[in-house]
């Protein structure tokens, strides 16, 4: 059955698996004013939360990707608005790492974003997963996806 | 005696000046230091044959003196052998020391208590090669081996009957013999790292063969030299500027030998990274070694690494090594000892060296070159003022 989403595409089209990590104290707030703000946004998003964009952990990352993730998507509080001072600073440094590490490792590395939402910011939150998804869609399934994982 | 100070150095103590290599002043500094109570103890290298070498705590000054160098050792893990807080000398290859340097930032070592004595480098061999190596290349009897040396470029083999049987490294290494991959490619041949930087290059004219050229790099290797001195062991003569010049030379030429290696080694991929990463990977059996060996990993028994990732995983690459280059991409010293180890002779080193290089280039920093500078996500933190 073709069920038409926000996006307008329908289900038999292929919708990539997105992981998101949101900061607990913005970002998680932001896809909450999403949602209260009705603002449409593609369902292809699962939402993990963490307490800060600094907690992230390269592991995550990785471990999402061989458990058949196509994207990888984090975000926190703006630099600056850190709730525990400078969390997300320490994410920037390790996103830098995370993004070498994918390219060498020949994972496209648009497949791996660092963004930041706060958490009033419902409209910024569903236009950064509709983009991205549109991103994923282009670059298709992960080559790192086990085999028999939608 | 200043820090910066270049001296040429040789052991009072006919013996020693005999029996060790360049006038034996290591191993007469490493001797008084443990005589006069500056250190506890001393690693040395103990020969087990002509091909290999391990390294040994000792706190008999005789068996420093019976110690002799050896080739073929592979770096030393020293928070492997001694308690936190030991008053240790170490004499050091320029990875040895560097791997100090990085468990010491780790909390491993503590670098106040010890006396790195750097080593001057051109390259080690491996012990199982070497012998393949005497089989294929040399036609001889690995067996009847008495000594080596290197000398302007070739590799000297000496038999028994006396006789000297030499070829070029470079035609050597061509074939895939000659010193391990990551010493072809390590650019560090001055241990500058090391509180004392010792070696035979740039030592001319009369003593040339019979002293020991030393830099000073710190006030703790002003403190073992000094202690040596009025041990009344070594003797030292300022060196002249030519010879400096020579030394110089001699690593420069190392230099650019190396990164031409490295040019070749770690040359683009061709066609696509993620295959080649996962067949270099594929043999695998998770035993665990090269994490072991790795003289940077301060993790312990229980690590990220091993952690979260088990032998029943079905996934397409191993989460133990994907965790691995991420750790290592700020702190690999490309020391080779994890493809050294590797029962299934998966080439570790150059494969973490394709991660950790541009890494360390793009935030020029290399790692155990200093103590001044922590491990990279450190980094910037401290500079930002966070």
């Amino acid at each position: 059955m073709a069920e038409t989403t926000a996006t307008g595409t329908t289900s038999e089209e292929w919708q990539p698996k997105i992981v998101m990590f949101c900061c607990n104290w913005c970002s998680y707030g932001g896809a909450d004013s999403a949602g209260m703000g009705r603002f449409q946004q593609p369902p292809t998003v699962r939402v993990i939360r963490v307490m800060c964009s600094g907690r992230m952990d390269p592991v995550f990352i990785l471990n999402a990707f061989l458990e058949g993730a196509d994207g990888v998507l984090f975000s926190g509080c703006h630099i600056g608005d850190c709730h525990y001072v400078n969390g997300n600073y320490k994410a920037t440094i390790k996103y830098k790492f995370l993004k070498a590490m994918v390219n060498e490792l020949g994972i496209e590395d648009e497949r791996l974003k660092l963004d930041w939402i706060s958490a009033s910011e419902g409209e910024r939150y569903a236009q950064v997963v509709t983009e991205f998804t549109e991103q994923i869609k282009k670059a298709g399934p992960s080559p790192l996806k086990p085999e028999g994982v939608v | 005696m200043d820090i910066g100070d270049c001296y040429v150095g040789w052991a009072t103590d006919e013996d020693i000046r005999t029996r060790g290599a360049s006038g034996g002043l290591v191993t007469a500094m490493l001797a008084a230091a443990l005589e006069k109570g500056l250190v506890e103890a001393v690693v040395v290298l103990k020969k087990l044959g002509e091909f290999e070498a391990v390294p040994v705590v000792t706190s008999d000054p005789e068996e420093v003196k019976a110690a002799a160098g050896s080739m073929h050792s592979v770096p030393i893990v020293l928070s492997r052998y001694l308690e936190y807080g030991t008053k240790v000398a170490l004499p050091a290859k320029p990875c040895d020391a560097r791997s100090t340097i990085e468990q010491a930032k780790r909390g491993q070592v503590d670098i106040d208590t010890t006396y790195i004595v750097g080593l001057n480098c051109g390259g080690t061999m491996h012990p199982a090669g070497t012998r393949d190596m005497l089989d294929v290349m040399y036609k001889l009897d690995p067996n009847d081996i008495e000594g080596e040396e290197i000398d302007k470029g070739k590799l000297i083999f000496e038999t028994k009957d006396g006789k000297e049987h030499a070829i070029k490294i470079d035609e050597l290494e061509e074939e895939g013999y000659g010193r391990r991959e990551s010493c072809q490619y390590c650019a560090v041949n001055i241990p500058t790292m090391a509180d004392i930087a010792c070696g035979n290059w740039g030592v001319i004219g009369d003593l040339a063969g019979k002293g020991t050229f030393v830099e000073i790099n710190t006030t703790k290797g002003i403190a073992i030299l000094e202690n040596a001195i009025n041990a009344g062991a070594v003797e030292i003569t300022p060196a002249d500027d030519k010879g400096k010049a020579i030394r110089a030379k001699v690593d420069g030429a190392m230099m650019k030998v190396a990164a031409a290696a490295n040019e070749k080694y770690l040359s683009p991929i061709e066609g696509s990274h993620l295959d080649y990463y996962m067949n270099a990977l594929a043999n695998c059996i998770n035993c665990g070694a090269c994490k072991t060996v790795c003289p940077v990993c301060a993790c312990g028994e229980t690590a990220k690494c091993t952690e979260f990732s088990s032998a029943s995983d079905t996934y397409k690459m191993s989460l133990f090594h994907l965790v691995r280059f991420v750790h290592l991409m700020d702190s690999c010293i490309g020391c080779g000892q994890c493809t050294d180890v590797c029962p299934v002779d998966i080439p570790l080193t150059h494969i973490y060296r394709r991660f950790a290089e541009p890494m360390q280039e793009e935030f020029e920093y290399k790692p155990g070159m200093d103590m001044t500078t922590p491990p990279f996500f450190g980094v910037d933190l401290i500079e930002e003022g966070h």
